[in-house]
This record gives C-alpha cells, structure tokens and sequence, in this order.
C-alpha cells in the first residue's frame, strides 16, 4: 500500500508525523555511526597538538601518514604485509576446508558420514580452552609461526556448517549423472559443487577474510617474535603506547599518527564493502532463517 | 515368509543395502580428501582436549615436570576470590548486553521496516552496518582517543559544563570503575546495533502483506498492526537469537580484553581476561598453565550445560536443536 505524505490531509497526518520523527532518529543514528570515524579520519589530517571539536583538520598534514608509510622504519609495512599475507592464505585454506568439510557432510550414504557430523557439532560445544591449545601448538612447533594463526581460524565450524546448507541446496541429480559418467568425487568437487557455489563461496570467503584480516587475539597468545605481527597489532602497540617521541621534522602529534594508523587499518575494508555489502548478507541470511 | 513371486511385479524385492565395507571402497575418494580436514580438526580441537589433564597438575613453565597434584586446582578455583569476581562480571555483563542488544535491535529493524524508499533503506543499512566489520582493535582504540584525557568527550562534557577543567585534563572515561560498563555496553552497541538488525529485517520482509491489508480493513492502526501482527510474526526469530546468543555468554573475550584495564579489573575483568593474564601475561611470577587450564575446564563445562538447555528449549520453541 502506497501512503501519501501530507500533514494536512488527516487520513495521512499520524503517518507523516511518524515518518518525520522516524527519519529524525534514522538520521541521528547514522551520525552516531559515523561521526567517531570522522572524527578520526580528521584528526588522522590533523598536525594540531590541541584536541578540539573540529570535524576539519585545522592544520592540514599528510606527515601522519608519511611516517607510519616511509619514516617509521619499515616495521608497520611489514605489519601491513603480514596482515595481507594472512588474509589471503587463511581466506583461501579457510575456503577448502569448509568446502571439503561441507562436501563430506552432504555425502549422505557414506559410512561414518553421521559421525563426521557429531565430530564437528562436539567442537562447537565444548572446547579445551586457551591454555592447552596453546600448548599443543607450542609442542608441534608452531609457536610463532604464522600458521599458528591462520589454521585455528580457518578451521572454523560456524562457517563450515553455512557452506553444507548452500551445499544441500544443489541439485543432487547433477551428482549422480556426473558419476554415472565416470566423474571422480574430485571432479564433482571441482567442476560441479564449486563453480555451483559461487555466491556461498564469496560470502564465507568474505567472513574468512574480515576474520583474518581482523585479528588480534591468536598473534598476541601464538607470537612473540614482533616482526611477524599484524597491522592490528601494531595499531594496538601504538595507540597504548605513550613513549615514543618525534624530531622536529613532523607536521604531527602523537594523535596525528595514531588516527591515520586506524584509517590505515580501516581503509582495505572500506574500498570492498560497498561492492560486497550483498554477499554478506546472503551468508547471514542464509544461515538463520533456514525453515 | 517368502510370499509367491508374481510374473512382472518387482514391489516385493527388496535391494539389500551393499554392506558398510563395500560402500566404503566406493567411498574410498571422498575419504582420502576429507583426511587434511580431519587431521586440522584433530589438532587444533581434539588434541588439546588432551591437555585438559594439566587442570589436576601444578605445571609451570620452570623446567620441573608436571605434578598430579589431583583436585588442588579445583579446590584453589573454588575459594579464589578473583575467579569468582570475574565469574560474575561475564555473567553481568553478557547478560546485560544481550538484553540490551535484543531490544535496540528489534526496536531498530521495526523502525527501518517503515521506511518506504527502498533507497533510503538501503543508505541507512549500509552505514548502520559499517562499525560491525571493524575489528575490535579499531574499536577501541577510536574510542580510547575520544575517551581519553582532553579527548572529544571531555571537551563536549566541559563545554556543557558538566566536568571541571582538572576532570577535563584528567579523566580517562575507560578507567572509571563506576562507569566502565556502560561506557563498554554504548561501544559495544556502537559496533553491533546495526548488523543484529539484519537477520530480524529478513525476518520482517517474510511477514506476508495480506495481513496488513486485512488489518487495514478491519481498522486498525499501524501501531496496532505493529502490536498485533509484526511483533508476533517475528517473536520466533527474536527468541530463537536470544537463546542462541545465550548459550554463549561465558565466552565473551576480545571486547573486554581490548577495552579493560588493571584499573577497573573489579568490574570488567571476565573468565577469559581472567584466564589469560594466569596462564600466559601473569603481572608477577611464572605463567601458571595448570591453574589456568582448570579455569578453562570450568568454564567450558558451564558453557557446554548451558547449550544443552537452550539446546533443549530451542527444540521445545521451533522443534529442532541449535544447529
């Protein structure tokens, strides 16, 4: 049904009046969001010492960012780097694991296919917890190493469990014909479930890599050694940390480069997420409101 | 038993099942791939449920073996007057926080669910979700500069005159033990109002207009329309979050990890903050692996009770379990 907006009209004033006060408070909400990235973002412009209530930097500068690129050394580039690296490995070992994962739970005739299910739901109800994890990765001899991070996180149940329900979707037919043609179960894997699932493959690809690229908590318990820490944190390291000072050769503050090391940590997300904004949708969706 | 074999009627043939080894070589493929995911699983899940064994030793990185020092552990987590406030801070403040995450989320979806400009909505939604994919990090550090001494909160609180200028130099808004949990619930609120809105908006959008229309003839208000036939079209949903959120509120970690401090430990250390500094970052001696392991066996028992009963009403409400 199609509402007139009229406050004169009074069939439609009650209506037009809400819809005001909704907008209002829509609007309201919204700057609540973005007005602390803002604020920020103009800071991270700012060489000011003096922190004010400006959403403009008063004393424009890119030094902020010039250091933590060139100046700093090259410890936040490698950061960054590390961040990237991870990212991308964990994305793509998350992906195969799920997919593989998700492919031998829809396999409804194989022996051990109900066990293999309760395998995985007993890991979503009960954990060992921190500590004997974290021995157990120090006992393989995975202590600092980055893939102390990437396969705890990858091996992740929730987004395992979302990727079988896109996968019983699919046509089982088309499975049995390419068997019947003599496709391996590699081939049907390869050819006919991954290309099938190309939205699902997206969606769980994205969640895999804010996960990663999101970080902070397995680098700080599995890595000691600070070279092969992420940009988080080094974000973290900085923000807390009140020492170090500059030469006089900065336009900046402190604050000036502790604001653009969040845009810098920020930034990756926010070219992808108007593009990609549907696929995260579609994961969430999808795993909740199955009937 | 065997009935007489009509001519041309198969019905009565059954086709035994091939037995489980046979189906197992023609399955033989699919086992060989699913090994790299079962050895990751057995790794990182299974194997360290091995360790729990260290909750009933003292083991300490000091170069001495592990003792079997039996029920010790459990007996010091029992009278621990630390764990315990920490025990209670997660149940205050997850518990807290899912109320208070239920109600401005579904308050949130109903009102974006008025707006009628698909356009609008969508502009609106996108920012509205914007904070969730910020990592906790970000976060709190975005926060810890506007809540900091001079920072953007202290200047507005002063400019109201609200704080003098000592507090307005002085105070940190993240170390205040009277304030530090609604300062933690407003950021946590911040990052997640808009994304818990979402899986209620699909939940909205299923709700079939012939109801509308029929209320609309029968002369009803939109407000009464909301009472009467929203609310209840998406109270399943709105339950169904609830208990899922519910089985998990002992695990709540990174949030309060990023944003606690050792000066309000009284009020917002949790079990895992509180796990943490024992078993790995101690402030003073060596890690304690044994005890901090027994804190984390605790836990995990409790969580895995509470996700048998939500798992039991979630079977009673929508007639099937958790997963």
């Amino acid at each position: 049904m199609v509402y007139k907006f009229s406050l004169t009209d009074p069939r439609y004033r009650g209506r037009s009046i809400f819809a005001i006060f909704n907008f209002i408070f829509m609007t309201l909400l919204m700057a609540c969001m973005i007005l602390p990235i803002i604020k920020v973002l103009s800071d991270s412009f700012n060489g000011d010492t003096v922190y004010g209530f400006n959403l403009w930097p008063s004393n424009p500068t890119v030094d902020g960012y010039v250091y933590i690129l060139v100046k700093g050394g090259t410890e936040y580039l490698r950061a960054f780097g590390v961040s990237v690296y991870t990212t991308i490995v964990g994305t793509f070992i998350g992906l195969l694991l799920s997919a593989i994962g998700a492919y031998i739970l829809i396999q409804k005739e194989m022996p051990g296919n109900k066990f293999f299910g309760y395998m995985f739901l007993f890991t979503m109800m009960f954990n060992a917890g921190t500590i004997p994890l974290f021995l157990v990765i120090r006992a393989i001899g995975l202590y600092n190493s980055l893939f102390a991070v990437i396969f705890p996180l990858s091996m992740n149940v929730y987004n395992l469990v979302l990727m079988r329900s896109f996968f019983e979707q699919l046509p089982r037919a088309l499975f049995e014909a390419a068997e019947i043609d003599g496709c391996s179960p590699y081939g049907i894997f390869f050819r006919i479930v991954l290309p099938l699932s190309k939205a699902a493959l997206a969606s769980i690809g994205l969640f895999f890599a804010v996960a990663f690229w999101s970080e902070y908590v397995h680098y700080v318990i599995y890595i000691s050694d600070t070279a092969k820490y992420n940009f988080q944190v080094k974000l973290r390291t900085l923000v807390i940390d009140d020492t170090f000072t500059f030469d006089g050769n900065y336009n900046a503050s402190l604050n000036t480069v502790k604001n653009a090391a969040i845009i810098i940590a920020i930034i990756p997300f926010l070219f992808i997420y108007p593009f990609c904004q549907k696929y995260f949708m579609t994961g969430v969706t999808m795993g909740a409101v199955k009937e | 038993m065997s009935q007489p074999v009509q001519k041309g009627n198969y019905d009565h043939i059954i086709v035994k099942k091939p037995s489980a080894w046979v189906r197992m070589k023609k399955y033989a493929g699919f086992y060989l791939m699913f090994l790299p995911v079962v050895v990751v699983l057995f790794i990182f899940y299974y194997a360290p449920m091995y360790g729990i064994t260290f909750a009933f030793t003292n083991y300490k990185p000091n170069g001495k073996a592990a003792q079997f020092v039996g029920l010790a552990n459990f007996q010091k987590l029992f009278s621990d007057p630390t764990f315990w406030s920490s025990f209670k801070n997660t149940l205050i403040i997850s518990s807290v926080n899912l109320v208070l995450a239920t109600v401005t989320s579904v308050v949130v979806a109903l009102l974006l669910n008025e707006i009628q400009r698909a356009m609008v909505k969508k502009v609106i939604n996108t920012v509205l979700y914007l904070p969730h994919f910020l990592s906790w990090v970000v976060v709190a550090s975005i926060f810890m500069l506007l809540l900091q001494p001079n920072g953007l909160l202290s200047q507005i609180l002063y400019a109201l005159h609200l704080i003098d200028a000592t507090s307005l130099e002085q105070t940190d808004w993240l170390t205040q033990k009277n304030c530090w949990r609604i300062v933690f619930y407003v950021i946590d609120r911040w990052k997640e109002i808009g994304w818990g809105t979402v899986i209620y908006i699909a939940a909205l959008a299923g709700i079939s207009p012939d109801y509308y229309e029929a209320a609309e003839i029968d002369g009803a208000n939109r407000w009464q329309q909301t009472l009467n036939i929203t609310l209840p079209s998406i109270s399943n949903t709105i339950l169904v979050v609830f208990i899922l959120n519910l089985a998990r509120v002992l695990n709540i970690f990174e949030s309060v990890f990023v944003l606690y401090n050792s000066a309000v430990y009284s009020v917002a250390d949790v079990i895992g903050t509180y796990t943490y500094r024992v078993g790995l970052k101690p402030t003073v001696g060596l890690p304690n692996y044994g005890y901090s392991t027994t804190i984390g066996v605790f836990r995990s028992i409790v969580s895995l009770i509470l996700v048998i009963i939500t798992d039991n009403i979630s079977k009673r409400v929508r007639g099937y379990g958790l997963v």
